[in-house]
C-alpha cells in the first residue's frame, strides 16, 4: 500500500518538498480551526453576553497582566482574540471559498464555451475579460459594493453584505479562469480524441464537459488555489477599508481594521495577531499553489 | 518595540498623497474628525459647525477663554425696564468681509433668518417675541419674560450681511438642500473663507479689516477633516498638520512622550447619554416585540441605566479620561444639581429584577443608533453598551453610521434608542432642558428626538429662564434634574474628555466647549 502510494508521482513529490508539507499542515490546521470554531473557540465572539468590557485590553497570556483565560489577549470590548480570529477566519475562508466557486463556475463556463465555439461569442467574452483585466480587482469589488449600496435600501444591504462581497470578489477573479480554460480548450480542441468525439456526432456540451474539461483540470486547480489566496486578501482589504463586514461580525480584515487604532498605543496584539494569522494563511495557500503548479507543469520542474 | 516610526510613515502616506502642496511656514493646518456640514451659521446647530464658523462670523457677544461673556458686535447691553427684554448697542465702523457696513438691519435680518422655519437654531430665541430697531446701532430684543441669561445665551447667534444674503438668494438657511450660504460666507469675524471644498479642505485667510486687534499670527489656516483618528495622529506626527482634535485616547501618553509634540487634555462640557424613543408606539428594530415599546415603562429605562457599567467604560474605552455623569450637564456647571449627583448604581441583578417586574423578564431586542465619527470612541461605547445590556437579556442591534446622515435618521425617528452628546452652548443647566427635556414644539425641545414630555418640566422652563434669584432658580433646576432622574428620561453616561494635540511650537487656548478659536493661535 505504502509503496503504491509512494509510486504515485504527486505524493512522492510532496514528501520531497518540506515547504509544501509545512504549507499543507498550516492550511489544514487553520481550515480545521475555522471549520470547527464553534466547538473549539473558548468563547463565541458574536454572543454579546459572552464577553465583558471588564476584561477589555488584556495582553496575551504570556505577557505581564495577561490571563490564562485569554490566550491571545482581548480587544477593546473584552472579546477573546483567539475566538475572534477563529470565527474571523471562518468567515474569511467561507467568503473566499464561495467567491472562488462562483468565479470558477462563471470563468470556466465562459472560457470553455468561448474556446470551443470560437467566433463572435469568443470575441465578445474575451473583450469583456480584457476590460475586466484592466480594472484592478479591488476597484471592481469597491464598484460593486458601492453600486449595491446605492440601489439597495440600507437594511437590505446590511443583510446582503456577505452576498455582495462574495459576488464582488467573484466578479474580479473570473477572468483568470476564463482565459486559462479558453487557452486550454484551444490546445485540446485540435487533438484526435476531440475530433473523434465530434465525428461520432456527440453534442457540443457533452464534448466540452465530458471530454475537454477533465483534461484541463490541472491548470485550473493551480489557479483556483492561488486565487483562493487572492480572494482571502481581497476580502481582508475590503473589510479593512470598511466596505466589508461590520465590526460585530468581524472577518480577519475587520479585525485588522479595528486593531489599526492600537498601532501606536502599545496594545500590539490587537493588530499583530490577526495580521500574522492572515499572512500565514495566505502564504501557506500560495505555497500549496506553487507546489500544484510544479506538479501539473512538469516543464517547470 | 513596536513603536518604531515605520508604521507611522506608512500610515501617513495616504494623506500625504492627498495634499502634496508645499507647506509654507506661516500656514496653520489643523484637523478634526468631522467636517462642518455647512458654512451657514443658522442651518445646523452642531458644535463642529458653530465652532468653525465662530472664526468667520461673529455674534453680538462672544465668550473669552474662561467662557465669560464679552462684547463683540455689541459694545454694551442692558436689560429693558420691567424685564421686557434686552437692549444691545452695536459696534460702529464694523464691515463685513465683502466691505459692506454692519448695522441694526443686519441684526434684525439675521434674527428673522435664525427663527425662520428652515433654521436649526430657533430655540435660542424661544423667549423672544420680536427684535426692534431703535436706531442704526441700537436694537431691542423683546422677550416674553425677564431673561437674565439671555445675552450669554446668544453668543453663537452669528450675524449675516442682509444685502449679501438677499443678493445671493440665501435669505433663508438651507438645512437639507444647499444655497449660496452653504458654501460661501460673509461675516465680520477675524478670518475670511477663501476656499471651501466640503469633506476635503477649507481654507481661511485673516481679515485685515477686523475691528478687534488680532492676537494670532496666522497668515493662512487650512482645515482638513480626517475621519480616522489614527490617520489624523499620523498626520500630526509626520508634521503634515499642526493641530488636531481629538487624538485617540490610547495614544495620548505616547504623543506626550515624543519630542516636539504637546497634548492638551481636559474635560469638555459635553455629556454623552442614551436617549429613548419615548413617543414611539412600537419598536422599529425588534424581531419579537412588535406593537409595543418597552421603553415606555420607566422601570425598563431604569433597568438600562443600572445595567451599564460606566466606570468600566471610562476605564477601558475612555482610558480613565472621562467622568461619569448623573445629569444632562457635567458636575460643576452653572445650574448643576448637587442634590442629584448620584448615578443609579451599576447593578445587573437589580436591572434584571426591574425587567421582570415590567413583564420583560425574557428580554427583548431593539435598535441602538449610534454615530461612529462624532464623539470620542462613540461606536466602541455603543458596542460596550450592547454587550452590557446583553447580560440582562436585552439585545441591542447597534447601527453605527457617520454623523453625516445621523441627525437625519434621528429626526426621521428611525431609532429605538440612540446615543447623543450634549454640550450646553450657554454653559448653564437651562440649555439642555430647553433642547432635550421640553416637549418638542416649534422652537423648544428641538433636539428631543424621542419626544420625552413632562408637563411639570415644561411648566418650569419659563420660570427658570426668568428667575433672577439664584437660590430660587437653583431650586427649580434641582426639581427638573430630579424628575429627569426619576423618569430616566435619558441615561447620562459620562462627561467627554477633551484631548487636543499639536506641534510644540503652536500655542492655542482650550475652551471647555471644544471650540477651536483661530484668533488665539500663535505659531512660534
Amino acid at each position: 500500500m505504502l509503496t503504491r502510494l509512494m509510486r504515485n508521482e504527486g505524493v512522492w513529490l510532496f514528501t520531497r518538498s518540506p515547504a509544501a508539507i509545512l504549507a499543507a499542515i498550516a492550511t489544514l490546521a487553520i481550515v480545521a480551526g475555522a471549520a470547527f470554531a464553534p466547538w473549539i473557540a473558548p468563547t463565541n465572539p458574536y454572543d454579546l453576553a459572552s464577553f465583558s468590557l471588564i476584561d477589555g485590553l488584556l495582553p496575551p497570556a504570556w505577557e505581564d497582566g495577561g490571563s490564562p483565560r485569554f490566550l491571545l489577549g482581548t480587544d477593546d470590548q473584552g472579546r477573546d482574540m483567539l475566538s475572534s480570529i477563529l470565527y474571523g477566519a471562518r468567515l474569511s475562508l467561507s467568503i473566499a471559498a464561495m467567491a472562488m466557486a462562483v468565479a470558477l463556475l462563471l470563468g470556466v463556463g465562459l472560457g470553455l464555451a468561448a474556446g470551443y465555439l470560437g467566433g463572435r461569442f469568443d470575441a465578445i467574452v474575451m473583450r469583456i475579460a480584457d476590460v475586466q483585466l484592466a480594472l484592478p480587482a479591488i476597484l471592481t469589488a469597491l464598484l460593486i459594493d458601492g453600486i449595491s449600496r446605492g440601489i439597495l435600501p440600507r437594511e437590505m444591504h446590511d443583510d446582503l453584505r456577505v452576498t455582495v462581497i462574495t459576488l464582488a470578489i467573484a466578479l474580479s477573479l473570473w477572468v483568470n479562469f476564463a482565459r486559462t480554460a479558453r487557452a486550454s480548450v484551444f490546445v485540446e480542441r485540435s487533438k484526435d480524441y476531440v475530433s473523434a468525439a465530434i465525428m461520432m456526432g456527440q453534442h457540443p456540451l457533452r464534448i466540452m464537459l465530458r471530454h475537454i474539461l477533465p483534461n484541463i483540470v490541472g491548470p485550473l486547480l493551480v489557479i483556483a488555489t492561488v486565487d483562493l489566496a487572492s480572494a482571502i486578501l481581497l476580502e481582508a482589504t475590503l473589510s479593512f477599508l470598511g466596505v466589508g463586514l461590520p465590526a460585530d461580525s468581524p472577518s480577519l480584515g475587520t479585525l485588522i481594521r479595528i486593531g489599526m487604532q492600537y498601532l501606536l498605543s502599545g496594545e500590539w496584539w490587537i493588530l499583530w495577531i490577526p495580521t500574522v494569522f492572515l499572512v500565514v494563511l495566505v502564504v501557506a495557500i500560495n505555497l500549496l499553489g506553487d507546489f500544484l503548479r510544479d506538479l501539473f507543469n512538469p516543464g517547470m520542474r | 518595540m513596536f513603536r518604531t516610526t515605520f508604521p507611522v510613515a506608512a500610515l501617513a502616506l495616504s494623506t500625504t498623497l492627498l495634499s502634496s502642496l508645499p507647506v509654507a511656514a506661516e500656514t496653520f493646518r489643523w484637523a478634526g474628525t468631522t467636517d462642518p456640514q455647512t458654512m451657514d451659521p443658522h442651518a445646523v446647530n452642531a458644535a463642529p459647525v458653530l465652532s468653525f464658523l465662530n472664526n468667520v462670523y461673529e455674534g453680538l457677544v462672544r465668550r473669552d477663554p474662561e467662557m465669560g461673556v464679552e462684547p463683540s458686535l455689541a459694545t454694551s447691553w442692558e436689560a429693558l425696564p420691567d424685564g421686557a427684554g434686552w437692549r444691545f448697542t452695536l459696534r460702529e465702523g464694523v464691515t463685513f468681509h465683502d466691505g459692506s457696513e454692519f448695522n441694526a438691519d443686519d441684526v434684525i435680518f439675521s434674527y428673522e433668518r435664525a427663527v425662520s422655519e428652515a433654521s436649526d437654531v430657533r430655540s435660542w430665541f424661544a423667549s423672544v417675541t420680536e427684535v426692534v430697531r431703535v436706531d442704526d446701532f441700537t436694537v431691542d430684543f423683546v422677550t416674553t419674560a425677564p431673561n437674565p441669561l439671555f445675552p450669554g445665551s446668544i453668543a453663537n447667534f452669528m450675524i449675516l450681511d442682509s444685502g449679501w444674503a438677499a443678493e445671493n438668494g440665501a435669505d433663508l438657511p438651507a438645512r437639507d438642500a444647499e444655497n449660496h450660504a452653504t458654501r460661501n460666507a460673509n461675516g465680520t469675524g477675524p478670518f475670511m473663507l477663501a476656499a471651501r471644498n466640503p469633506g476635503i479642505e477649507t481654507r481661511l485667510v485673516p481679515n485685515e479689516n477686523w475691528w478687534d486687534t488680532a492676537g494670532h499670527n496666522v497668515t493662512e489656516a487650512i482645515f482638513t477633516p480626517i475621519g480616522n483618528p489614527a490617520t489624523g495622529l499620523a498626520a500630526l506626527l509626520s508634521g503634515e498638520i499642526d493641530f488636531i482634535s481629538p487624538i485617540p485616547l490610547q495614544d495620548a501618553e505616547q504623543v506626550e512622550e515624543r519630542d516636539g509634540f504637546e497634548v492638551l487634555a481636559g474635560l469638555e462640557t459635553r455629556v454623552i447619554m442614551l436617549g429613548f424613543g419615548h413617543d414611539h408606539d412600537s419598536l422599529l428594530y425588534s424581531e419579537e416585540t412588535t406593537g409595543a415599546n418597552p421603553f415606555h415603562d420607566p422601570r425598563v429605562r431604569r433597568a438600562v441605566a443600572q445595567a451599564i457599567d460606566v466606570e468600566t467604560i471610562d476605564r477601558v474605552i475612555m482610558r480613565g479620561a472621562a467622568e461619569p455623569a448623573s445629569q444632562l450637564v457635567p458636575a460643576g456647571l452653572s445650574g448643576y444639581s448637587d442634590d442629584h449627583a448620584d448615578r443609579p448604581d451599576y447593578d445587573p441583578d437589580a436591572a434584571r429584577a426591574l425587567l421582570d417586574e415590567a413583564g420583560y423578564g425574557d428580554g427583548f431586542s431593539f435598535g441602538l443608533m449610534c454615530p461612529n465619527d462624532r464623539y470620542i470612541n462613540d461606536e466602541a461605547v455603543c458596542r460596550a453598551v450592547a454587550s452590557m445590556l446583553a447580560r440582562i437579556g436585552v439585545e441591542a442591534n447597534v447601527n453605527a453610521m457617520p454623523v453625516r446622515g445621523y441627525w437625519d435618521e434621528l429626526r426621521a425617528d428611525n431609532f429605538d434608542m440612540y446615543l447623543l452628546g450634549w454640550s450646553p452652548g450657554t454653559f448653564d443647566a437651562e440649555h439642555p432642558i430647553r433642547f432635550l427635556a421640553h416637549t418638542p414644539t416649534e422652537r423648544l425641545g428641538t433636539w428631543n428626538f424621542g419626544g420625552y414630555s413632562n408637563q411639570r418640566i415644561d411648566a418650569l422652563l419659563a420660570p427658570i429662564q426668568s428667575e433672577v434669584d439664584p437660590a430660587a432658580r437653583q431650586a427649580m433646576l434641582d426639581e427638573v434634574a430630579g424628575i429627569l432622574q426619576e423618569d430616566v428620561a435619558y441615561v447620562p453616561l459620562y462627561t467627554q474628555p477633551l484631548i487636543w494635540a499639536m506641534q510644540e511650537n503652536v500655542d492655542v487656548v482650550q475652551r471647555p466647549d471644544d471650540f477651536f478659536m483661530l484668533r488665539w493661535v500663535t505659531v512660534n
